[in-house]
């Protein structure tokens, strides 16, 4: 236990994702050695996403308006949606340059031990876009671990009975890595996965 | 499958050792607390991540020290193929590859692994790499304790065969326990969210457990003949043994899946899942009684040793290459008779067994290393530092 603010701020950082009690610890004590400025620096910056940054009112990516670029972006496909867990999943796929519909962002994914069930998540808001969009196909993004698949596999249930087409996407070997070294599932799902090369 | 060299550095009680293994039977023999366990432990360590005594990392970690560095040259059996991996060469004698394993044990769990000096994403990745038969006096725990234990014999002996096993058990495991949990946060009420979700996890409980029970059917089909062989082998008197693995849920019309169903209301008044995997129990018989109430400790401990055995031989089978066999301390529990038997019939390949009293009559090792205090003081690898301090014993 150290002085009250220090604790505090040990606590604060403790709390967040990745970080244990040492690596907390070690980041309040930097912190406290920092010139005021620096610290500052870095407290504004928490300030300012907290006050600019929201969650889209559509597909609840960060947002900096109402509405997300991606949601007002015109040339996006609207017919089609791809479901993923986190924000950051939007910026990967993104990436790949091969997407061009909208998302919806679940906000986590199905896991008891964390406390999360349908209802904490977005899915309610999901199901209330298909009719006023006009979404005709959802692709499930959600991670290839467990928490991903069943959530996706509770979305496909509750989704195909509307009529829509619903996809998952394939869990294949990341690009770059060592066949040699891919661990046998991940080569088997790949291999189970496989297409013909057009 | 065979190690070569062994290099520790902070490794338990050893600063610093090196060993040369004898290509077949080596024994480590030295007063008890010395540190014979540690070796094969160090060894096991590479081939499966994990002691074979239970014991978290950080007591692995030598006191005083950040971190343990256990480094192995293994040469495999297969023959190199044309493309061997970055930075392969020849083993000595042109057959077999030689791999170069490095694990980074650190007290705060982020182990690092390398292989032929490349750091692997994660360290399971290593798991296969090297593969070992541990047989410890722990092991009667086999024959007498609970189901757990055989579940977790044949789990290991899954891994061993195919390392895609280590994968299954560990979603198999994570499924169980988020099952388990939405049961009890359910109090007993069964509301369309904790059914449509309590489905999802059925039917990946149905998957993967589907999945266990057709590997643990198939691995226990081959043990049966494997155990009986090897019982007759160790056991001082012959006997008929015989190895079941038959759950109910496996012989359900609609496999786990409806097993599931039926347990459903039963599952959620409890609050915990009562069928599955985690539940099988692989019975053990000798002479149409149940082993682990009926037979005398000699032929539990028989049997213990009986079940490694085959579970090697099973392994050497399969893969086409016999692990390294560890034996721990196993004259201290076996009479003399047993201790006969087993350096007679012990299978082709390489061994290293610890003692802490004389040899068996008959034990011919390649190699005797003799550790005190932490040290290799005599059997070391040659020219290594840790042994040239002298040959004496301290
Ligand atoms: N993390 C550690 N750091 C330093 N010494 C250790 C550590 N863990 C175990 N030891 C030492 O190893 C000894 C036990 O070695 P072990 O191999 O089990 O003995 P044995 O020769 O009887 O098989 C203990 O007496 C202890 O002093
Ligand atoms: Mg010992
Ligand atoms: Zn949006």
């Amino acid at each position: 236990m150290y002085a009250g603010p220090v604790q505090d701020l040990i606590d604060e950082l403790g709390r967040l994702p990745g970080i244990g009690p040492k690596s907390a610890q070690r980041i309040a004590f930097h912190l406290l050695k920092l010139p005021a400025q620096d610290a500052v620096r870095l407290s504004r910056a928490i300030d300012e996403m907290k006050a600019r940054i929201t969650f889209c009112s559509r597909c609840f990516n960060v947002s900096e308006g109402d509405e997300c670029e991606l949601c007002a972006d015109p040339r996006r496909d609207t017919h089609v949606v791809c479901v993923v867990e986190e924000p950051k999943d939007i910026v990967a796929v993104e990436r790949t340059g091969e997407y061009h519909g909208r998302y919806h962002v679940l906000q986590g994914a199905i896991s008891p031990i964390e406390g999360v069930g349908p209802d904490q998540l977005k899915v309610r808001e999901l199901v209330a876009r298909l009719e006023p969009e006009g979404i005709t196909e959802v692709i499930l993004c959600t991670n290839p671990n467990i928490e991903g698949e069943a959530t996706a596999m509770y979305l496909a249930r509750l989704l195909r009975p509307l009529g829509l087409a619903v996809t998952r996407i394939a869990s294949g070997l990341p690009v770059g890595g060592d066949l040699e070294y891919a661990d046998e599932l991940t080569l088997g799902r790949a291999l189970e996965g496989r297409r013909r090369l057009e | 499958m065979r190690l070569q060299r062994l290099w520790l550095t902070d490794f338990r009680g050893y600063a610093a050792a090196e060993l040369e293994p004898a290509p077949g039977l080596t024994a480590v023999v030295g007063a008890n607390g010395q540190g014979k366990t540690n070796l094969l432990e160090a060894v096991a360590w590479l081939a499966t991540l994990s002691s074979f005594r239970g014991a978290p990392d950080d007591a692995l970690v030598r006191v005083g020290a950040d971190e343990a560095v256990v480094r192995a040259e293994v040469v495999a059996d297969a023959p190199a193929r044309a493309d061997v991996g970055p930075g392969g060469s020849e083993g000595p004698g042109g057959t077999g590859r030689l791999v170069l394993l490095e694990a980074l044990i650190r007290a705060n769990g982020r182990d690092q692994v390398l292989v032929n000096r490349q750091k692997l994403r994660r360290a399971r990745d290593l798991l296969g790499s090297l593969r070992v038969t541990v047989f410890s006096p722990d092991d009667l725990a086999l024959v007498k304790g609970g189901p757990g234990e055989r579940r977790r014999l044949l789990d290991e002996a899954l891994v061993s065969l195919a390392v895609k096993h280590d994968a299954l058990r560990g979603d198999l495991e994570r499924v169980l326990r988020q099952r388990g949990t939405l049961l009890r946060q359910a109090g007993g009420r069964a509301t369309p969210e904790v059914t449509a979700t309590l489905d999802v996890w059925d039917a990946k409980l149905a998957e993967l457990g589907e999945a266990t029970g057709r590997a643990r059917a198939a691995l226990v089909d081959r043990l049966r003949p494997a155990t009986s062989a090897a019982y007759d082998q160790v056991a001082t008197a012959s006997a008929s043994v015989t190895l079941t693995y038959d759950p109910a849920w496996r012989r359900c019309d609609g496999g786990l899946g409806a097993a599931l169903a039926a347990a459903r209301a039963e599952d959620l008044r409890r609050g915990v899942s009562t069928v599955g995997p985690h539940r099988d129990e692989l019975e053990l018989v000798i002479d149409g009684l149940p082993a682990r109430t009926h037979a005398s400790q000699g032929e539990q401990r028989s049997l213990a040793l009986a079940l490694r055995l085959a579970t090697h031989a099973v392994v050497t089978d399969v893969t086409g290459s016999s692990p390294v066999l560890l034996l721990d301390d196993v004259f201290s529990e076996l009479d003399p008779d047993r201790s006969h038997a087993l350096l007679a019939h012990l299978p082709p390949g390489q061994a290293l067994l610890t003692t802490a009293g004389p040899l068996p009559e008959g034990a011919a090792p390649g190699l005797v290393v003799r550790v005190a205090g932490g040290r290799i003081v005599d059997g070391g690898a040659p020219g290594a530092v840790a042994a040239g301090a002298g040959t004496g014993v301290v």
